[in-house]
């Protein structure tokens, strides 16, 4: 089949793509080291008032219900946990990547946002449940980043997502990922490993955007934190945070249970410590609680 | 008009003339709407898993979230909004319970909320005079006080009614 969009036109979008803050830059180094602290990021924080502004403003709202208000830094963050602070950097901090509507995928405003949180916070429940050593640190952020791909390609998936959604539905094509490749030529974990390459990710946080929905396929040192982004990712559209009308159409890889004990009730326990804290950082940090 | 709507694991009964009852995008999530045409009253449960002995704090705390819990607290609610308490002219309907492509039996949390909640309807005596259940796309779902009609949106499929 020909791809109806060009690939180039692609790589362009992701080439004209201005850089990350240098907070971001710093926040996801950080993270990929395994000796990292949370004064760490609390001193990326620090030095950037909108961001201290920011992370007191969030530690003060209703949602956490505080008697006296917190003022100092150090102790507001280490009251929202360093997730909710990763939170609040990367979407301070990275323009519309996450709240712009996605065309394509008919997704509304803040989609993205909602989907990767929910996802994010599966992840780093999935992480908890691992088999044989894991990084766990790097399962929060690789699943607030794993759909990045989708912020430059929507524009462009909108001419060919109606004829991806028919050949989905009269089975001649199998899932969303190969409709992507079918029609576009290339799908939206390729253009996040690109945007993650050109931003210049950490290689784990690369490798775990580029295969998030194939992890099998992933180099065997990157396999669990792909696999516990793919987990995450799943737990989202179950929970009916999807981006649009991609939603639940992809296939489950089950190879995960090499790495993961994830069992009918571990699941459960996993969407239901999500939910909560994803429902908590929604509430503070003031984005829409429904969309439509 | 004093439309209500529902996230994950809550539940309510309108009949507010006008109003809609409304929730978003179900997943593996199953949504139980009862309508009485009589009076008029129209009502909906968010369910997100089967049982509450998988958390029972959670089940304390947001009983609507499982189905054992959420399911006969619609039908108080209902009844404490004037329906008969036999459920005798209650319209009932469920929603949702999609399943993950290719999804082994741990995953498929959607079929396992479609059962309990018949299962529960049925200790209730009532059974669903209709339903749009399974498949692998999220249904969002409004319930309109006025006519029981209950739609259904997706995006890239539209709307439809059941």
């Amino acid at each position: 089949m020909e791809p109806r969009i060009c690939c180039e036109n692609i790589r362009e979008a992701i080439e004209k793509l201005p850089m990350l803050s240098p907070n971001v830059s710093r926040l996801l180094q950080v993270m990929s080291d395994e000796d990292y602290e949370l004064d760490d990021i609390v001193n990326i924080v620090k030095y950037d008032a909108v961001l201290t502004a920011k992370v007191l403003k969030t530690v003060n709202s209703p949602v956490f219900g505080l008697l006296n208000p917190v003022t100092s830094l150090d102790r507001a963050i280490s009251y929202l946990g360093k997730w909710m602070v990763v939170s609040i950097i990367l979407s301070d901090n990275t323009g519309d990547l996450f709240s712009q509507p996605l065309e394509g995928y008919e997704g509304q405003q803040n989609a993205l946002w909602r989907h990767d949180l929910f996802a994010a916070f599966s992840c780093s429940e999935v992480a908890r449940l691992a088999k044989q050593n894991f990084e766990t640190e790097l399962a929060f952020t690789a699943g607030l980043l794993h759909d990045i791909g989708k912020f430059v390609f929507a524009p462009f998936w909108k001419q060919a997502a109606p004829e991806a959604l028919k050949r989905i539905a009269e089975g001649s094509i199998a899932d969303y990922l190969a409709a992507e490749r079918a029609l576009a030529g290339m799908d939206h974990a390729q253009i996040g490993y690109e945007m993650a390459k050109h931003w210049e990710f950490p290689q784990p946080l690369q490798q775990a955007i580029l295969y998030h929905h194939t992890p099998q396929n992933a180099p065997e040192e990157y396999r669990a934190l792909a696999f516990a982004a793919h987990i995450g990712d799943m737990c989202a559209m179950m929970a009916g945070c999807d981006t649009g009308n991609d939603g639940m159409q992809y296939p489950l890889d089950d190879g995960y249970a090499e790495y993961f004990d994830v069992t009918s009730n571990s699941l459960a326990q996993i969407l239901i410590e999500a939910e909560a804290q994803f429902k908590k950082a929604i509430s503070s940090l003031s984005f829409e609680e429904e969309v439509d | 008009m004093s439309d209500i709507i529902l996230g994950i694991g809550d539940y309510g009964a309108s009949k507010s003339p006008g109003s809609i009852v409304k929730t978003y995008a179900l997943g593996s999530c199953v949504a139980v709407t009862m309508y009485d045409p009589g009076l008029r009253v129209a009502g909906m449960v968010h369910i997100a898993l089967p049982e509450s002995k998988l958390n029972p704090a959670k089940g304390v705390d947001c009983p609507g979230y499982f189905a054992d819990l959420g399911v006969p607290l619609l039908f108080e609610e209902m009844v404490r909004m004037g329906c008969q308490r036999k459920g005798r002219g209650l319209v009932v309907k469920m929603l949702g319970g999609a399943s993950v492509m290719a999804g082994n039996d741990t995953f498929n949390i959607g079929k396992r909320n479609i059962l309990a909640v018949k299962k529960i309807l049925w200790s209730l005596g009532m059974g669903p005079t209709a339903e749009d259940v399974g498949a692998n796309h999220s249904r969002t779902v409004s319930l309109y006080v006025d006519t029981g009609l209950v739609t259904v949106s997706c995006p890239g499929r539209g709307q439809w009614q059941i």
